[in-house]
């Protein structure tokens, strides 16, 4: 088998265990909705809030939502040592490391379906730009979070205290990420031109593609189990 | 046996040097025009913060090493220059912030070098609790190597991110000149020479306790 199809077929496998369960997305757009509501009631009900806390309060919500998603990418396997399995079959490790940044990928995606609507429901008031311009960095940080977060997730999943280790060894190194997300997304949310938003794109672009490089290389080393 | 000579070498280079060094800072440099005797910390800070780097710098070295060679040493290296590392990004942050408060009115300002500082504390620190996770060792040495190296790997963008926020920390040591007075220079090297022999006695210290450790544990559990 060639590695697409390797990589599609461990996609489609995840896919499926999350489809018929729905424990990762259910508890990924509940809790997300849920930090929404509460950074609403923290802000002061009734007072609206500007682009750039806008922009904060969204990231905040998708960052601590999403850690919950990866965090079970990699506890399901090796619940049953499948992990062990998974390294038997043909599949190489890179394989197995893109399908599971893919799986993380779509799992954020869909969970973005519900919190940025909820989103403009409790802080819209104020915004002008469309919800359409988010779109490239919603995805941009997606990428960059599912490539670094695949990695450490196999790391903090080795360890006796998987949910707790991931937030603390993935956070620090998605700062810059977000640094530049937040910055964008005022800037979108302000309806300032497209242009405006690329000197922030094109770094989380860049950041994608060097924890891409970083996690491929890496990331045999991290799920082999000796 | 010859490490521990060794280390008991550097240690009494930094029990020698590092009173000289506090002697000039204090009898030898001159008195800064405007900030005074505030501006002395620099004296520390700046190798603080070297050393810091160098320790981040030798355990992204030793993180590629133990992945290819797979050697205890390498492990032993690791840990022992993210420990020194850490310790000395909080002391780096503590020094800054004294130096701070009365020459920017605040003890923290979100500039690039504060940030990438504070952030680097984070990545290393973070290592040290996920070493204090894992038990078996073979495990706790391929983990922490892959997070030395993407930690060490996370530095330069987190310092161009850091660059969204404006800078107001001085450079004093540029490419084409050092913003210095000679005597000040002077002293600078010899705390710069204190720092980085206490760097070294502490780095083989650890280096021979952490291989000591496991050779107890190996003798306590024997493999097979």
């Amino acid at each position: 088998m060639s590695s697409l199809h390797q990589i599609r077929f461990l996609l489609c496998k995840d896919l499926r265990v999350e489809l018929r369960k729905k424990e990762s997305l259910v508890s990924m757009a509940f809790f997300g909705a849920l930090i929404l509501v509460i950074l609403n009631i923290a802000t002061g009900i009734g007072k609206q809030v500007d682009a750039e806390t806008g922009a904060g309060i969204l990231w905040v919500a998708v960052m601590f939502s999403s850690v919950l998603g990866l965090g079970r990418v990699f506890a399901r396997e090796k619940e049953n040592g499948c992990v062990a399995a998974l390294l038997i079959s043909p599949a190489a490790p890179w394989e197995i490391y893109v399908a599971k940044a893919l799986v993380n990928f779509t799992l954020m995606v869909l969970s973005e379906l519900v919190l940025v609507p909820v989103f403009y429901v409790l802080f819209g008031a104020q915004l002008q730009g469309t919800p359409l311009t988010l779109v490239p960095i919603l995805l941009l940080v997606n990428l960059g979070f599912s490539v670094t977060g695949t990695l450490i997730s196999a790391i903090s999943a080795g360890t006796r205290r998987n949910e707790v280790l991931l937030p603390i060894l993935l956070f620090p190194l998605l700062l810059p990420l977000i640094a530049f997300a937040v910055k964008a997304t005022s800037a979108a949310l302000a309806a300032r031109p497209f242009a405006e938003l690329l000197d922030q794109l094109e770094p989380m672009a860049a950041f994608c593609v060097i924890f891409a490089v970083v996690g491929y290389l890496l990331f045999p080393f991290a799920i082999r189990e000796d | 046996m010859t490490l521990t000579n060794r280390s008991s070498l550097f240690a009494g280079a930094a029990a020698l040097l590092m009173p000289v060094a506090i002697g000039m800072i204090f009898f030898y440099a001159p008195l800064e025009k405007t900030m005074g005797s505030v501006q002395k910390i620099f004296y520390f800070h700046l190798p603080l913060a070297f050393s810091a780097f160098l320790s981040f710098f030798v355990a992204f070295v030793a993180g590629i090493m133990y992945l290819r060679t797979r050697r205890q040493v390498w492990d032993a290296r690791l840990a022992a220059s993210v420990e020194i590392g850490v310790v000395f990004t909080t002391l780096v942050l503590i020094t800054g912030s004294l130096w701070g408060k009365p020459i920017w009115n605040t003890y923290w300002t979100w500039d690039p070098r504060l940030t990438t500082s504070l952030i680097l504390w984070f990545i290393y620190a973070s290592c040290l609790i996920l070493r204090s996770a894992v038990e078996e060792e073979g495990k706790r040495a391929t983990y922490c190597a892959v997070m030395a190296i993407v930690g060490f790997v996370d530095v330069p963008i987190v310092f161009f991110s850091a660059r969204l926020w404006r800078s107001i920390h001085p450079v004093v040591i540029r490419s084409d000149s050092v913003g210095l007075e000679s005597s000040m220079l002077i002293t600078l090297l010899v705390s710069m020479l204190a720092m980085l022999a206490f760097w070294i006695g502490l780095y083989k210290f650890r280096v021979s306790l952490q291989l000591q450790e496991a050779a107890a544990n190996e003798l306590l559990n024997p493999k097979d």
